[in-house]
């Protein structure tokens, strides 16, 4: 009785370990990086800011990817003959800070505004991926691949900004600073009633989405190069 | 919501598809508007490393514009009110506007438009990050990595630079690499996946051959690639003097064929030779001892009336227990009395056969044994040195048996013929007559016979049989005792025989002369039931069934007492036993014409058994009966 116990037990034990690793394995298929050597919370622990900026970096190149596929999805489904594209794009609702605009800039910008910028805009878009989720499912017939993807990318967003304020903590410790980032005001020009307006209102915000997220990957490198590779990537 | 846009019909988005197809088709890298063929237009705009921009534009059809070309292409930042000139059209070449860096900023829209005096003929509208087209990879070469053993395939390392003009160092531009490559003879290039490294290695290239690769990048977060670089040539013609090898590995036919062969080879050895033979082959098997169609397990169950009927349908069987003559042999032999009809028996029947055979010849006719032949004249008078006992195997001449075998059928057929001797043995005289090869029966018969002067009573019980002139050869054996006695069931004919050999001293010396015989079988029962015939008065008539009978019930004990003293044997077999002049064990009695010997299934060892009294195979009981 005993021993069928003991090998019930001990067998109960390895379905369960297997089970979680499957699961881990499923939960962490679709991301990017992978899973943090220190677990949250854990103060002895530290992964090397190299390391840290490697992650960044590969979730901010992610983000882009997706973003860039779910606009050019978007266009082609959505904006074709409707003349989103002769006008001009409206502007982001991030224009509000101000970031480099050119190689120079970028270069001569303080590698910690630099990037509390990237923290700025990172933040300034948590709270429109949200929405963004949810009003594209309102859409009419949205395929299921644009739908995936705002989801990922509000996911992966979230993570990137953790990763930057661990990065931003480690770069300069105890300077919180300004919190700064835009807010976004543009969900009532989601929820248009005209179905024009709306869609024309997403195309926008995806666009910017892209846009942004360029601007993000573009940062990230080059101070992954600046500050670890001692600008020779 | 969403399901009720799913059952909208499909017809609009059918068409919007097919519009954004001739969009994209018409539309090489930026969404245009439609312009006229021959007008001006935009063909591209192009940024090499995301800090200039350039945009070019065809002059279309020249005759049509009477004015000369004052095309101007004007462009306005998001930001800007108003348009602004191309600030330079020489730097990029003709019909082109280059934007250096103070002019371009990376992720503001533009819009550019080129129009002169009076129109517009083209606007595009875009930002630079989205027109990044990197310059190709410069500085290409490659060094060898390895030469195969066969020295038909090379490896070689392929490098490059990045393009001078993309800033990869400060991680401003991240780009990405596809290198392309094929034969100097071939048109198809074959592609390998882009990689984000300088080098990149080529396995697998052919000796004797030359080679082309070309590279080109992209940014990694877009999708077009820029241009293709300069092609490298490798060759590697010129070192294959040496190497004179068939390029292409010849379909290896000598292989094949050797492969092809020795398969076959393999395959007809192992059809021909199943698994067994192959086996008997290279292994063969030792036989163990067996007997054909009997189950060892029978015999150790002690199944013995199985075992009989098997050993019954062997007529192959050879007892190698006794290696005596067979006991068919003094059936065969006959008495060449004329009275000798057999009327309904079995054994009449057989006797009569073996009386025609032996009229002709005393000799034995035995089929399978290498016995003495037929016609021994001499009657074996002179062996008269049988002992009493079973237990010398004299070695008596084999056809002297026979022969005194052969006597005493006749002895037992006359006797039959003769009589009405309701006689006594006849189990006896059955047993005598089933049991074994050996004839030894016969003489202890005959010695019992001789030896009992006195004819003995009359079986009335005899007289009960039918066929009172018929001699039964058999005596039922019932069982073997465990001590090793043998127990008879009465024979149904025998006794007459008895009675009638009794008579006879010729019979009787045979008796006697019979104990010479080296035969195992000359036991002391043998003995005792010659002497027991003459004394044995009573009889029970059925023979046949395998039924105990206490009168039937011989021991040797009991036998042996009688040969001592015939006298008391008389009176012992007065006693209900029945001295039993020979007998083997018989298994079952089937029917009045015949009985299955126990040839194997005896509790008593084999050659106990040998000892005690030899016994007839059912085999030979076979061939007698019909």
């Amino acid at each position: 009785m005993i021993t069928t116990m003991n090998n019930k037990g001990a067998s109960l034990k390895g379905v369960l370990l297997v089970f979680l690793l499957i699961s881990n394995m499923f939960l962490t298929k679709k991301s990017v990086t992978s899973l943090p050597i220190c677990p949250s919370g854990s103060v002895n622990c530290q992964v090397s800011l190299g390391e840290l900026f490697d992650r960044a970096v590969k979730l901010s190149h992610y983000i882009h990817f997706l973003s860039s596929e779910m606009f050019n999805e978007f266009d082609e489904r959505y904006a074709q003959g409707r003349g989103f594209i002769t006008k001009a794009v409206n502007g982001c609702h991030t224009a509000s800070l101000t970031t480099p605009e050119d190689k120079e800039q970028a270069q001569q910008i303080h590698h910690e505004d630099l990037l509390n910028l990237v923290l700025g805009v990172l933040r300034s878009w948590n709270d429109p991926l949200l929405h963004l989720v949810t009003e594209v499912q309102r859409i009419k017939e949205a395929p299921n691949t644009i739908l995936w993807k705002a989801a990922e990318i509000e996911e992966q967003n979230k993570r990137l900004l953790e990763g930057m304020e661990k990065i931003v903590g480690r770069v300069q410790p105890g300077d919180t600073g300004n919190e700064v980032y835009s807010r976004w005001s543009g969900l009532p020009s989601l929820q248009l009633a005209d179905e024009d307006s709306r869609l024309f209102a997403f195309y926008n915000l995806l666009h910017c989405l892209r846009r942004d997220s360029h601007k993000i990957d573009n940062y990230l490198k080059l101070l992954k190069c600046r500050l670890i590779h001692d600008s020779n990537c | 919501m969403l399901n009720a846009g799913a059952a909208e019909p499909r017809g609009m988005d059918l068409w919007q598809l097919l519009f954004t197809l001739a969009l994209i088709c018409a539309n090489d890298s930026l969404p245009t508007s439609e312009v006229p063929l021959g007008e001006p237009q935009i063909v591209k705009c192009r940024s090499p490393e995301m800090e200039t921009f350039s945009c070019h534009w065809t002059d279309g059809d020249v005759h049509n514009h009477t004015a000369p070309r004052t095309m101007q292409l004007l462009y306005m930042k998001r930001g800007d009110e108003e348009w602004k000139e191309c600030p330079d059209y020489v730097t990029a070449g003709e019909n082109s506007c280059y934007f250096n860096t103070s002019y371009t900023s990376v992720w503001i829209p533009y819009c550019v438009k080129l129009a002169n005096e009076n129109k517009v003929f083209d606007e595009k509208c875009f930002s630079v990050d989205e027109i990044v087209l990197p310059d190709p990879p410069i500085n290409l070469n490659w060094t060898l990595l390895n030469i195969s053993l066969t020295g038909i395939h090379v490896d070689i390392q392929v490098r490059w630079e990045p393009p001078p003009t993309a800033d990869v160092r400060k991680g401003w531009v991240t780009l990405e690499y596809e290198l392309q490559y094929k034969e100097v003879n071939e048109t198809k290039w074959k592609e390998l996946e882009p990689v984000c490294s300088t080098t990149v290695p080529l396995y697998s290239l052919k000796m004797g051959r030359d080679y082309e690769i070309r590279i080109r990048s992209r940014q990694r977060t877009s999708e077009k690639f820029g241009e293709f670089s300069e092609t490298l040539s490798v060759s590697f013609s010129m070192a294959s003097e040496a190497v004179l090898c068939a390029e292409e590995i010849q379909f290896p036919w000598l292989f094949i064929v050797i492969f092809g062969t020795c398969g076959l080879v393999v395959v007809m050895f192992l059809i021909l030779f199943s698994k067994q033979r192959l086996k008997m082959l290279i292994l063969p098997p030792i036989p163990a001892p067996k007997i054909k169609g009997i189950d060892p397990d029978l015999l150790k169950k002690g199944k013995l009336e199985e075992v009989n009927s098997i050993l019954a349908s062997h007529d192959s069987y050879k007892p190698q227990l006794y290696n005596d003559d067979l006991w068919v042999e003094f059936i065969e032999l006959d008495i060449d009395d004329p009275d000798e009809k057999t009327e309904g028996s079995d054994t009449d029947r057989l006797l009569s056969d073996a009386h025609m055979k032996s009229h002709s010849c005393l000799g034995v006719k035995d089929d399978d044994s290498g016995r003495a032949s037929c016609c021994e004249p001499d009657m074996p008078e002179t062996d008269f040195s049988a002992s009493d006992t079973c237990d010398g195997t004299s070695d008596t001449d084999q056809s002297k048996k026979i022969s005194e075998k052969e006597e005493t059928l006749l002895c037992l057929d006359q006797k039959d013929n003769n009589k009405s001797f309701t006689n006594l043995d006849d189990p006896a005289n059955q047993q005598l007559i089933s049991q074994s090869e050996d004839n030894q029966s016969r003489p202890p018969f005959a010695d019992s016979i001789e030896s009992l002067s006195p004819v003995p009573p009359v079986r009335t019980q005899l007289s009960n049989q039918s066929s009172v002139t018929n001699i039964d050869f058999y005596a039922q054996v019932s069982d073997i005792t465990p001590a090793g006695s043998v127990v008879l069931s009465p024979g149904q004919k025998n006794k007459t025989g008895r009675a009638q050999c009794e008579a006879h001293t010729e019979p009787a010396a045979q008796c006697q002369s019979n104990f010479t015989m080296d035969n195992a079988y000359f036991c002391e029962a043998d003995v005792k039931k010659c002497i027991a015939v003459t004394s044995h008065e009573e009889v029970e008539p059925h023979v046949q069934d395998q039924s105990f009978n206490e009168d039937t019930y011989f021991t040797t004990e009991s036998l042996t007492t009688t040969a001592v003293n015939p006298s008391t044997a008389a009176e012992e077999a007065s006693s209900s036993e029945m001295p039993v002049p020979d007998y083997t064990s018989i298994h079952i009695v089937h029917s009045p014409q015949g009985l299955v010997l126990n040839a194997t299934a005896l509790p008593v060892p084999d050659k106990e058994f040998m000892v005690s009294c030899g016994y007839v195979s059912t085999d030979q009981l076979n061939k007698i009966m019909p």
